[in-house]
This record gives C-alpha cells, structure tokens and sequence, in this order.
C-alpha cells in the first residue's frame, strides 16, 4: 500500500515536469548578464519573452546573476543563472516563473486535487492550492491538503510593510495545544516558538512564505501562506503515535545553535519515559538528575543542586504553582504522575526575567491539557504503584479535562512482612492533578489546575507522619491582538507536616508545619516586529507560614503547646525583557526584574548586640511590630542579559548574565533534603540570598542538525545562603537567628553534552567538571566554620559523566542503556578517637574534608509495545528493568558509630544490589 | 526534637522494606591523627568526692586502650576564692579530691596542668542539684524487656538530664571440673573453681533527655536499657545501678551534639557530623585542644534488682556459655594427654568411661573462660547483692 503511494505522488511530479517542459522548450533568450541584481535580471528576460517573474524581494535582494546567453532555451538559461544558488525556479503553463528559495514548486496539478474546503477556523480563508501532495505516505487527508493548500491572510493591502501572522497550533486528534512547536520559514528565516498555549505570532514583511512547523510528538509539517495584512492561522497537526520513533526534542532541532536560551534543558514525556529508574516508574526528577549541571548528594534524594547552588534555590513550578517538596516516601519517588505530563524545563542560567524568587534554577513542569475530541484514558501498573489517567471534552473542541491519579500499596507490602513492628507500621502516599482548559471564545481562553499529594507513615505504631502538597491555579490568556497577549495567573500552594506521637500518654504530641502561598500574576507578550519580542508583567506573592506548634496530643499529655509566632510577608516584582534580533546572526535578550519584599507583623523581633555572636544573651531588646507593620524589606533589581552569536548556520556562540534574588530558605542540617525540612521567610535578622552567574557557551550541529554538541562553562557567586553552627536546632526554635549563619559560596564549571536526536541509536553523553564552595566567614571565630576557608559543599563533585543511550531493535521494541560515573561526595571523617563517658568516641575533621569512593552505577530498560494499529481498543506496552545492573554497592556514606563502647566504620549504600522492575502501561 | 530518631527508624524501614541497601563496614584509608589532644572525663561531684580521668586522643584504627595521661596536676577552684587539689590515684590518669561539699551559690572550674607545662582550665560552671530518682521499672513484652526511669522537680529548675548506670549479674559457668592435669597425670582437683560470679558493665550510649516542652518538669518513662529475651545478664539475677545528673543547658546541648556526632548516624537524614570539643580550653598553647565538658552537680542513684522468676517462664534466657558445650574429648593416652594440656591452654572437666568395659576412655577438656567465671567477673559476693 505504501508503496503504491508512492509510486502515485512520483507518477504526478513526472507528469507535472513533462508537461511544463513540452511547453516552454522553444522559448530562448539573449544577453550578457554581469552581477546583476535578479530583479534587473528578470525585467529583462520578462521584456524578451511572454514570461512573468513571482518573486519575493526580499529573498532575492541578494541574488546577483551572471550570465551569458546567446539564445539558449529559457529553462537552460535560468538553470544556468540559478546554478549554485539556493533559488528555483518554475514556470507554469500560462508563462509565469515562480522563483523560490530553498524548494522548487510544482505549478501544476492533478484535477483531483481541488477540493472543498474544510478550514473552518480560518479567518482567512486560502484560496489558491498548488502544490502536490509531497508529504510521507500515512498521513491524514487533511494534513496533506493543508500543506498542499496556499493559504492568503490579510486584505492585500500590504505597503511594503511588516505583517503579523498569529494563532494556535493544536494536535488534531485530541485539540491539545502543542507546546514548545517552532514554526519558522527558512528563506528568509524567520521562525518563532508556541507558548504553553501552543500560541504563536510572528511578524514579517509581506510575502510569501513556507511555513515548516516541528515539534515534541507531532510529525512533521508546513503550511504555505501569502501574507498580505494581519491575520491568523490556525494550525492543526498529526500526533507522531510510535513513541519510539523520535527520542529526544525534535522541535529543538536547531534551537542549540539557533535558539537564544542557553543553559535550558527541555525534556518531553517520551524521553522521561525512555529512563530506566529504580522502581520502574517514570520519574521526572531522576531524569532531571542525569542532564549536566544537575546533581544531588545521593540515590535516596530528590533534592537538587543546579550548578552548585542549594537544594532550596530551585523554583519547582507545577503549571505555575510553585510545589515546596516535590518528592514521595522520603524523597524515593517524585511527586508528580508521569501520566499528565506535557513537558519539563530547566532553566540552569539565563532565567527570563519572568521568573524570580529562586537562586539557582526553574524547573517548569506543564501538563497536558485533556484531549479535545474524545474521551481516552491510560495508566500503568508498577511494582510499587499504579496509576491511572482520564481525559476527554466537556464541549467538544472547546474545552477539556484531564485527571490523574497515583497510588502506592507498600502499605499492604508492609502488612505481610514477617517482623511485628513493620507489620504496626504504614508506608503510603498518593497524588491527584486535574486539569482543565476552556476556550470561551477565539480571544478568551481558561486555565484551571489542581495538584494535591499526600504521604503518610505510621511507625512501628507510635509515630504517625504526614506530609501534603496542595495547590490550584486559574490562569487567564487574553489575546489583545495579534501582537500582544497576556496571561493572568492566580495561584495558591500549601506545603504542612503533621506528626504525631502516642505511645507514651505523658509525652504524646503533634509537631505541625505549614505554609501557604498566594499569587497573582500578570504576564504579557508583545511582538511589535519581527525585530523585537517584549515580555513584560508584574507579579506579587504572600506568604503565610506556620513555623512550628508543638501541642499536647491526649488527655494525659504534660506537653506544653509551644507554638511559634506565624511569618508573613509579601514580595513583589515587576519585570520587563525584550529579546531584540538585529540580524540573522546577533540577537540580544535584555530583561530587568525588581523585586520587593515586605516582612509583616504581628511579630516580636529580637535585636542582637552587634559585633558579637548572636546568641540568647546577646539579645539586646525585643520590638514588637503590630498587624500588617513592615518589620524588614528588601528590595534590588534582578538583570537578566544574554546574547547570541551565530558564527556559522551550524554553530553559534551565546553568553549571559543574571542576578537572581531568594527571600524564602529552607533550614536543613541533613546531608539529604528531609520532609521535615522547613522553610523560613527572611526577616529583620535574615538577610535575602543574591546569587551571580556569568556563562558562556559555544555550540555545534553537525549531521543536518541532527548531533547537537555544546560546551558551557560557567561563574555562579551566591551570597548570604543559609548555613548553621554545630548542632543547630531548627525545629520549634524561637530565635533560629541564633542557628544560623550567613554562607557565601562560588561555583564554577565546564559543561559537555553530545546529543544524537534521531537515529536507530540514539541519546546523550554529558560530562561535567564543576566545583561548589561554601565558606562562613562572617561574625565571630566561634562561628566560622574550617576557619573561615572555603570548603568543598555536601555535592561538589568535580567529576561526572553520564551517557543515556535508546537503541530502536524495531518500532515495537527498544532498549535503553544508562551509564553513570562521579566522583564521590564529600564527607566529614573522624580524626582521632578518644575515651569518654565510657565509651569510645571520635573527633572529626574539618567539615567535609574526605570524599566517599566515587560512584557508578548502569541501567538497563527494555521496552516492548504493542502492535500500533491505530483502531485498537487500547494501546500498551511493557517496561522491564534492572537498575544498578552491576550491583555495584555505591557508597552513599561513610560514618563511624560508637557501639558497645567501640568505634565501628560503616559504609551505606542504598542500592546495593541489581533492581529488576517490570510495568505495565496502557491507553484507551 | 524526636523527628530525628522518627527519621531514623523511617529510613531504616525504608531500607528494608523497599530497598536492596545495605550496611558495611569499612574503614577508609589515610585518616591519621596528627596530634593528640588532652580528653578530660569526668565532673565536679558537688556533693562527695570528685574523680577526674585525664587520656589522649589517638589514632583510630588503633586497637589499644586509650593513653592514660599521668603526672598532672588538678585542682578545683572556687570562683574567687578556694582550690581543692586533685590527687593521682593508684589507677594511672584517674585524680581523685577529698570528699566536698560544695557552695551551690558559687561556680566552680577545673585547673590542669600537664607534666608537658601545658595549663588547662575549664569554664567556670554553676552548681546544679540534682533531684533523687522517682522510680527505676522495668516492663517485659513477648521479646524483650525493657528498663525505665521516673523522676520529676517539682522546682522546675532541673530540665536537663543525664543518666548513666552499672549493670551486674550473676554468672554461673556450665561447666564444672572435678580433674586437673597435674605433673603430667590426671589428678582430682584439689581447689574448686566458683560456682559463681558477678559480671559487671558500664552504660555506654549517652542518654539525656529534656522537660524543655513540658508544663512541669517530669522525665515520665524514659528508655534506659533494653535486652531481647534471650540475654545471658537476666539468666539468673540481674541488678542495675542507675546515676542521674542534673544538666545546665550548654552540658545538654554537648552531649547532644556528642550522640548525633557517634551514635545517631549512618542514615540518609544524618545531621553533618561537628567538630565537637566542650569546655576545656589551654591556656598557653592555641592549637592544644582539650575534649571534654567539666560540670557541676551532685548525683542520685537507685538501684534495681531483677530475678529469674519475675520473667516469663519460657523466655529462652541464655547462659552466656554456650560455646563451651559440649566439651570435645581426648583420648586416654598420655603422649595425647601432656600434648594437649601442657600447655594451660585446655583444661580437662570429666573423665570419661568406655560403657563396655567401664574403663577410662578419655577426658572432656575446654578453655579456662569456660569453668572460670572469675575470667568475666568476680567471685567477691558484691556488698549490695541480695
């Protein structure tokens, strides 16, 4: 069948170039043509013949010809003259010449080929169709007549000026926005990206263009349009079904060179998918913990450190919500049900001045919005959870829903172990997110998103430990014209623990934590020409916080309530950047944020005496400040520059700056991050953290864009971060000031990523060499930590490669291989030991002195679909994987305990042996 | 506060619920102590005599007892006023006052001065009284038994606790020889060996807790000791010593620190380990660090004893000699007999007959830990045994 296909699409361009030959054969020209501009050029051949010459100025203007002719045949003449250009030309049977860069037209076409027309959402409808069907054989009817079609936008009162083409690209199956698609022309090129609404606009000089359209999941496309005024296309493509096909960010094709974001890392679903983890189930931060730059202290931790910066300083936005602990069952698992998710993006450096509050990075994770069309659904079977995923019209192509859901049953694993105490014990978590989108009409559109999660343990029946993520947010897309849009988000999250205690009745608690957080948001887009992109908007937040209650759990309780006074504050910011294209090649991103932050009463605040550590006596007055009173602020601008050089079509050089600033910290004296981990707002004692980072980078396409290579190296200084003394206690302390003490750290580093985006074999191979520092210098001697020198931090590890490689056997069977390598962690080792209180102890060295052996670990996935006939009730497929392949037992730490009165060293590994999963997805 | 140890035992969970982790030991290479500091052990007893131990720090893979450091000079001071000296006792490194009885108004501090020159002083500290122990209890479920303690202050002012205790129990060896192998023959034996002794054990974990967060100052059922149902200490009589210390806050906060540092450690939600050194500084020399907390306190102990018949009857309570049985055995056979024990190292029990003719066959024969419980403990009948 394909194959008759086609046979037919090439049968038609055999026809079409036999005809158009037959009749121009006889035609010939004359003249001595010496670097002449092609429009001189085809006035003069448009005197000699009957020909008229189609032609885009613009393309053409540096276009010279030399020729001479002595009469040659027209079609001699112009292949001659175009020879060694990237310009074409056809001519059509009623003696025009279509001169064209980059394809050649087709003039003519079968009779079948003119149809009805379906375009429905067009505001302009296309009138003309010329070219043959020339697209891969098994696309849907209506794509291959929307790119054969010529589409015509505008009233044709076009005055030589810039025109702006905006609108929607959607998947047409289910009328999901595609997010991240590029649509761009390549001559002259110009090209633009979608928003997370799969809304793009891009203005260009009248004309006429091709149109190619690339995307995560989608096939290819185009769509040929003469611009003549404002208008809007709206665009609909194929899902790409065999998701094993492509791995890894075709929309991104050239965007490493051509891009002007550096230091983002993109990941769709698919390449989530294609990691093989621990417990067999697709998780997001994992997979973000093998890209360069991105690191954590060990295998049980889902904290990350972005080029050096702290585990807090990673904005983790969840369609906007900001999530404060994105992890399950103590960080095993992340928090977010692959199922629903559209996209993950990191922003390592250049963060566009429209996010701020956070240091180090972004992490955008989107989901999908429902599919438009019908209802459908998926799930998985794990070995430790399952999920199941719903999604379907409310109004058919207007608005949608999706939900899903995600639950663990090691309750019930635990609930048949032999050993009593487990059997008391409860190990369970589970998350619900729901998605809504409704377009009210072409200029209106909402948002709605819900995200709760939810973990509980139970153990050995005294303790009872809970934790929960909830968060909402509504966002309104407005869309003034075709030039500018905007987005108003209302957002609240609420991060709380809870435990509690019961055994012994006289000291039975609750221990609670929370923090809620409100946000309004304003964001525009605005596109005045093809030469500028301007963001711009303004933003505010308040945070409520709960720092700590301890309160008498049961009648027999003696548990005083202690509760500490709630922490609120505003911070507010306003933002403008404008990425400005001077040429093809030099593009400049210019962004300023100024944000504010406003801590509010009622709150005592204690007032140290200066120049000595601060300590409980060293606290010289307490002031109280009344409801809603400004205790502290803080304010700075926020810059954000980068810059983009293109040295060549396959490579450029991009470099950036920008300051970040963090009023929020979270306090942990763990190595790992814990769930029971808080987070304080700054105020009148807590100065705001202020990070710098310089990068550069060059990068590399080679093979058609289809290796992108790129090197980045990078200068991170960060300042008053958080750091405690020796044995600080975080928890229930009403002076944490006195724990605390201000760190400056720097950080710097060399990136290496090799990527092969398509192929049988594909993946990427990254190596990084970074440091992290830390060192506390300020107030006293006593608080100094290792004298006040700079100090390696818990994750600087210099050395790190990591190679994920897919290899494709066929289209229903695939492997992937995953490879890890890095230094060891650094650890704190005991110097000496000594004799006391009857037994043995040690004295350490300085803080993070030694380093454990150095770690490698490789995974393996196999994935096996199923057969991929499109009518089929439901689709599914098989996961089997082995984790830690080698069984190597990487240490995570290595410590000395005294037992029994002696000093016994340890080693820790957390995956210590071969881990072999097998999960089972499906779709319907 | 308690989150930690909650962590703790999550992770353990963890671990041996859901993850193929493990735990090894190890010890890695290159780690040298380049000096040795001064380690000073012990308090100020406000109310009797004070016993200070003075030791060295050393290297950690060693594996011989501590340095005792001998020949220095102590002394307790008075804030402005008095000094008790300290004398070395007939343990090396172990200085001992006179009974005192201290000014609990006042603050004291402890002057050393090593036979090196080195002068040590420790901060200067207040007086605490500590209030007599409640009760000692203990509570025995279906595998273990656990031991707790009660005390409270009806003042308010103690908050702060430590405990610390002496187990002794009997030991009866299963063995019991009647030979010996004397001038290269079998003989009767002619002195006994005791049938049974008093084993005794210090505390080792360091335990303190706080009333900080509580609306009056009550230590309800605080966790001493614990054994599964199984240990050879409650086989026959068990007896515990249990001290109570009242803490100042910055005491507390050391030994805190001292236990995340040792014993609270090796789990993913460890605290980094600090460098720790307590309130001893030198005072002609910088870079000599001194370790240890000198505080000031008077002490109350309770004891408590525990008998076989308290304990569930069928608790698989073992000897402590399970090695030693059964004895292996040698033939009669002189060349066999002076080969095996001329040398003191095995000691023949019984004589053993051959059934058919009733003649000597040969000999059971074990170590000497075996029949002599004197190689574990004492066979001194302590003064407060019941």
């Amino acid at each position: 069948m394909k194959h008759l296909y086609s046979w037919f699409v090439f049968l038609l361009f055999l026809l079409a170039s036999l005809t158009s030959n037959g009749q121009q054969a006889e035609k010939t020209i004359s003249g001595n043509f010496s670097h002449v501009p092609f429009e001189q050029f085809a006035s003069q051949l448009e005197a000699q013949t009957k020909l008229r010459f189609y032609f885009n100025p613009a393309a053409v203007d540096s276009l010279f010809i030399t020729l001479q002719a002595q009469d040659v045949p027209v079609r001699t003449a112009l292949e001659r003259a175009l020879q060694n250009t990237p310009f074409h030309f056809a001519i059509d049977d009623e003696n025009r010449v279509f001169v064209t860069a980059g394809v050649t037209l087709e003039p003519s076409l079968p009779d079948s080929f003119f149809r009805s027309e379906r375009e429905g959402n067009l505001a302009n409808n296309a009138r003309t169709t010329e070219k043959a069907p020339a697209s891969a054989p098994g696309r849907s009817r209506y794509v291959r007549e929307a790119e054969a079609k010529l589409y015509e936008i505008g009233s044709g009162s076009v005055r030589g000026g810039k025109v702006t083409l905006a609108g929607h690209i959607r998947e047409l199956k289910s009328g999901e926005p595609v997010i991240g698609a590029t649509i761009y022309s390549e001559a002259p090129s110009v090209g633009t990206s979608t928003d997370q609404f799969g809304y793009y606009s891009l203005t260009v000089p009248a004309g006429r263009y091709d149109l190619k359209i690339r995307g995560i999941g989608i096939k290819n496309t185009r769509r040929q349009v003469i611009l003549q005024g404002d208008g809007k296309l709206e665009i609909e493509v194929e899902e790409d079904i065999t998701p094993l096909k492509e791995v890894v960010i075709e929309a991104e094709k050239d965007k490493n060179v051509s891009g002007m974001q550096m230091g983002l890392e993109k990941l769709d679903i698919k390449t989530l998918r294609q990691v093989p983890t621990a417990f067999g189930e697709t998780d997001i931060l994992r997979v973000v913990l093998t890209l360069p730059g991105v690191k954590s202290v060990g295998e049980g931790s889902t904290g990350l450190n972005v080029r050096g910066g702290a585990t807090d300083q990673n904005l983790i936005l969840f369609n906007g919500t900001t999530i404060y602990n994105p992890s399950h069952l103590f960080g095993f698992f992340s928090a977010f049900n692959p199922d629903i998710l559209q996209s993950v993006e990191l922003y390592k450096s250049a963060i566009p001045a429209k996010y701020g509050g956070r240091l180090s990075s972004v992490l955008e994770i989107k989901t999908r919005e429902g599919n438009k069309k019908k209802f459908s659904g998926s799930g998985g079977i794990g070995p430790l959870t399952s999920r199941i995923t719903f999604e379907g019209p409310i109004i058919k192509d207007k608005s949608a829903f999706i939900i899903s859901a995600r639950t663990s049953y090691s309750d019930w694993i635990l609930h048949r172990l032999s050993n009593n105490s487990f059997r008391q014990s409860a190990a369970s978590f589970y998350d619900i997110s729901a998605n809504i989108s409704h377009q009210l009409n072409e200029k209106n559109s909402l948002y709605l998103t819900g995200y709760l999660s939810a973990d509980r343990f139970r153990l050995a029946s005294d303790t009872t430990y809970q934790y929960r993520n909830q968060t909402a947010s509504l966002k309104w897309q407005h869309n003034f014209n075709n030039k500018l849009y905007s987005v108003l988000t209302g957002a609240y999250s609420h991060y709380a623990y809870d435990i509690t205690s019961e055994k012994n009745p006289v000291n039975a608690s609750r221990l609670k934590y929370g923090i809620k957080q409100t946000s309004l948001q304003a964001d525009f887009s605005y596109f005045p020409s093809s030469k500028h992109t301007v963001d711009f908007g303004v933003s505010s937040l308040v945070y409520n916080i709960s720092p700590g209650s301890l309160t008498p759990n049961g009648e027999n309780s003696l548990i005083a309530p202690d509760i500490l006074a709630r922490e609120q504050a505003v911070e507010s910011a306003i933002y403008a950047s404008d990425r400005i294209d001077f040429t093809q090649r030099l593009s400049l991103s210019l962004g300023l944020r100024y944000s504010l932050f406003n801590a509010l009463g009622p709150r005592d605040v204690y007032q140290y005496t200066p120049g000595v550590s601060r300590t409980e006596t060293s606290i010289m007055d307490t002031v109280r400040y009344g409801s809603g009173k400004v205790l502290a602020t803080y304010h700075g601008p926020e810059y954000r520059m980068s810059l983009r050089y293109g040295l060549t079509d396959n490579s450029s050089v991009k470099a950036s700056y920008n300051r970040t600033r963090q009023y929020i910290h979270q306090l942990s004296n763990t190595a790992s991050v814990s769930p029971a981990d808080i987070w304080k707002l700054s105020d009148a004692n807590i100065r705001p953290q202020v990070g710098d980072q310089y990068s550069i980078g060059y990068y590399h396409n080679f093979r058609a864009n289809t290796i992108e290579a790129s090197v980045e190296t990078y200068y991170k200084s960060l300042h008053d971060f958080v750091d405690y003394k020796s044995g600080a206690t975080l928890i229930l302390n009403h002076h944490i000031e006195t724990d605390i003490v201000n760190a400056q750290g720097k950080a710097y580093g060399v990136e290496v990523l090799v990527k092969k985006l398509t192929g049988k074999i594909n993946g990427w191979v990254s190596y990084t060499y970074s440091r992290s520092l830390v060192r506390v210098n300020a107030g006293t001697p006593a608080d100094r930590i290792n004298g006040g020198r700079y100090y390696p931090s818990n994750f600087d590890k210099p050395h790190d490669f990591t190679l994920i490689g897919n290899y494709r056997f066929s289209r229903r069977f695939s492997s992937s291989l995953n490879f890890t390598y890095s230094t060891g962690r650094p650890i704190t080792l005991p110097l000496a030991k000594y004799y006391i209180a009857n037994s043995l102890r040690v004295y350490y060295s300085d803080r993070n002195a030694y380093r454990v052996p150095d770690y490698y670990r490789a995974d393996l996935a196999l994935n096996i679909e199923g057969n991929h006939k499109v009518k089929k009730l439901a689709h599914s497929s098989w996961t089997l994987g082995v984790y830690n392949l080698t069984g190597r037992q990487n240490p995570y730490s290595v410590y000395f305990k005294s037992e029994n009165g002696q000093i016994r060293g340890y080693k820790l590994s957390i995956f210590g042996r071969p881990i072999p999963t097998l999960t089972y997805n499906f779709k319907f | 506060m308690y989150t930690l140890a909650v962590l703790v035992r999550a992770l353990s969970l963890c671990c041996l619920v859901l993850l193929p982790g493990c735990i090894e030991p190890y010890m890695p290479e290159a780690i040298s102590s380049t000096q040795s500091y001064l380690v000073v052990n012990g308090f100020i007893n406000s109310q009797g005599s004070t016993s200070i131990n003075l030791s060295r720090t050393y290297d950690i893979a060693a594996k011989t007892p501590p340095p005792i450091e001998t020949g220095a000079t102590l002394a307790l001071e008075e804030e402005g006023g008095t000094r008790y000296p300290l004398r070395e006792s007939t343990i090396k490194g172990t200085y001992t006052s006179a009974n005192l009885a201290l000014n609990s108004g006042k603050q004291y501090h402890l002057l050393i001065r090593t036979a090196d020159g080195k002068e040590y002083a420790s901060d200067y500290v207040p007086v605490k009284t500590t209030p007599a122990i409640d009760n000692i209890n203990w509570q025995a479920s279906e595998a273990d038994l656990a031991i707790y303690v009660n005390t409270h202050d009806d003042t308010n002012t103690t908050q702060y606790y430590r405990w610390q205790y002496e187990e002794t129990w009997e030991s009866r060896p299963v063995l019991a020889p009647n030979i010996e192998y004397l001038n290269g023959e079998i003989q009767p034996l002619r002195t006994f060996y005791p049938l049974v002794c008093w084993q005794s054990d210090k505390s080792t974990p360091i335990l303190v807790s706080n009333t900080v967060a509580l609306q009056q100052d009550v230590v309800s059922q605080f966790l001493l000791r614990s054994f599964p149902n199984t240990t050879n200490r409650l086989r026959h009589k068990y007896s515990i010593l249990v001290r109570q210390h009242a803490l100042t806050r910055e005491e507390y906060q050391y030994w805190a620190l001292l236990k995340k540092n040792t014993e609270n450690i090796g789990t993913l939600f460890d605290p980094l380990p600090a460098q720790l050194t307590g309130n001893v500084h030198c005072l002609n020399d910088e870079s000599a660090l001194a370790l240890g907390y000198v505080s000031a306190h008077s002490v109350q102990e309770k004891r408590l004893f525990i008998s076989r018949n308290e304990l569930p009857n069928w608790w698989p309570l073992q000897s402590g000699y399970e090695d030693c049985v059964p004895p292996d055995t040698v033939e009669n056979f002189p060349p066999d007999l002076a080969q095996r024990f001329s040398s003191r190292l095995f000691l023949p029990v019984n004589t053993v007959f051959d059934p058919k003719n009733g003649l000597i066959s040969g000999y059971t024969y074990t170590v000497l830990d075996c029949i002599d419980c004197r190689k574990r403990g004492t066979d001194v009948r302590p003064s407060f045994w019941q």
